[in-house]
C-alpha cells in the first residue's frame, strides 16, 4: 500500500522539522532574546524570529502528516501537544523521542516491508 | 420499546468537552487573525520583523480552523485502523500459532507481555535446541509488537 511505502518518509520528515525547529527556537530564546533584552542587540532574535516562524509553519504541516501517518487520533490532547511543541523551547526533542517510542516505532514495525528475520530462517 | 441506546454519532459533537474545543477554536481563530492585523500595524510603524508575522498569523489561522475541520471529520467518519488482524509472520513462524494457547494463557494469567515470552520460550525449551530459542524469542518478539500496536489510536483522545 502507499501509505505503508511513505510512511517512513513523512516519519523523516517530521524528525528533521522537529530537530530543525528545535534548534532554532533554543537559539532564539537562549541567545537572540537575552541579546535583545539585555544586550540591546536584536539581530540575532529578528533573524532567527523569522526563521523560525518560517520553519513553524512548515513543521506544522509536517507533523500533522505524520500524526495521521502512524493513527494518533486528530482531536486528541496527543496530536494537540504534538503541533505545539514547535513553540515550546526544547520540547520539540522530547516530544520526537516519547511519539518514536510510543506511536512510530510499533506502527513502523507493524507495516511492510517487515524487518528481514534472520532468526527464523534457522528452523 | 425503542431502542433509546443507540445515540447518533454527531451527538458526540455536542459534549461538553467538544463544545468547549468549538468556542476555544473560534476564538483562537479570530484572535490569529486579530494578532496578524496587530503586527500589520506595527509593520507600518516601522518594525520591519512584524512584517514576516503579519503573513504567518492569518496562515497560522488559516491552519487552525483546518485542523479543527479535520477533528469533526475524523471524529464523525473514523477510520478503521489498517489491516488490524494482518501480522507478517516470517517463514518457520508456525511454533507461534501452535503455541498460541500457551500466549493466550500466558497474557491471561496476567504476566502480559512477558509471560507470552516466557510461554514461547518454555514451549521450545522442550526441544532443548538453541536456534529454536532463538526463534521462539523472535516470535515473542513479534508477538509482543502487535500487542503494543493493538487498540491503537482507539484510547487517547477527547471525548
Amino acid at each position: 500500500m502507499d501509505a505503508d511505502r511513505l510512511r517512513p518518509v513523512v516519519v523523516r520528515a517530521y524528525r528533521v522539522m522537529a530537530y530543525v525547529t528545535g534548534t532554532m527556537l533554543i537559539i532564539l530564546c537562549f541567545v537572540g532574546i537575552p541579546l535583545q533584552v539585555w544586550g540591546h542587540n536584536d539581530i540575532i532574535a529578528k533573524v532567527v524570529g523569522t526563521i523560525h516562524g518560517v520553519l513553524y509553519l512548515i513543521y506544522l504541516v509536517v507533523a500533522f502528516t505524520m500524526t495521521r501517518f502512524v493513527r494518533i487520533r486528530t482531536a486528541s490532547v496527543t496530536t494537540i501537544i504534538v503541533l505545539l511543541a514547535g513553540t515550546i523551547p526544547i520540547l520539540t526533542f522530547v516530544v520526537e523521542r516519547w511519539i518514536s517510542r510510543r506511536y512510530i516505532d510499533p506502527v513502523l514495525a507493524s507495516s511492510p516491508p517487515s524487518p528481514t528475520p534472520q532468526a527464523a530462517v534457522s528452523q | 420499546m425503542s431502542d433509546t441506546s443507540v445515540v447518533p454519532r454527531w451527538r458526540v459533537l455536542v459534549t461538553p468537552r467538544w463544545l468547549s474545543w468549538h468556542l476555544f477554536a473560534v476564538f483562537a481563530f479570530f484572535g490569529m487573525w486579530w494578532l496578524g492585523d496587530w503586527q500589520f500595524h506595527r509593520a507600518l510603524d516601522g518594525n520591519s520583523l512584524s512584517w514576516a508575522y503579519t503573513f504567518e498569523w492569518p496562515v497560522f489561522a488559516i491552519f487552525g480552523a483546518v485542523f479543527w475541520v479535520k477533528t469533526v471529520k475524523d471524529e464523525l467518519n473514523p477510520k478503521p485502523p489498517e489491516d488490524p488482524e494482518e501480522i507478517v509472520l516470517p517463514a518457520g513462524a508456525g511454533n507461534v500459532a501452535v503455541a498460541a494457547g500457551d500466549l493466550i494463557a500466558g497474557y491471561e494469567a496476567d504476566e502480559g507481555i512477558n509471560g507470552i515470552a516466557r510461554a514461547v520460550l518454555d514451549k521450545d525449551g522442550e526441544d532443548g535446541e538453541t536456534a529454536d530459542a532463538e526463534l521462539a524469542e523472535y516470535n515473542a518478539y513479534l508477538a509482543r509488537l502487535n500487542l503494543e500496536v493493538k487498540g491503537h489510536g482507539k484510547w487517547h483522545g477527547l471525548r
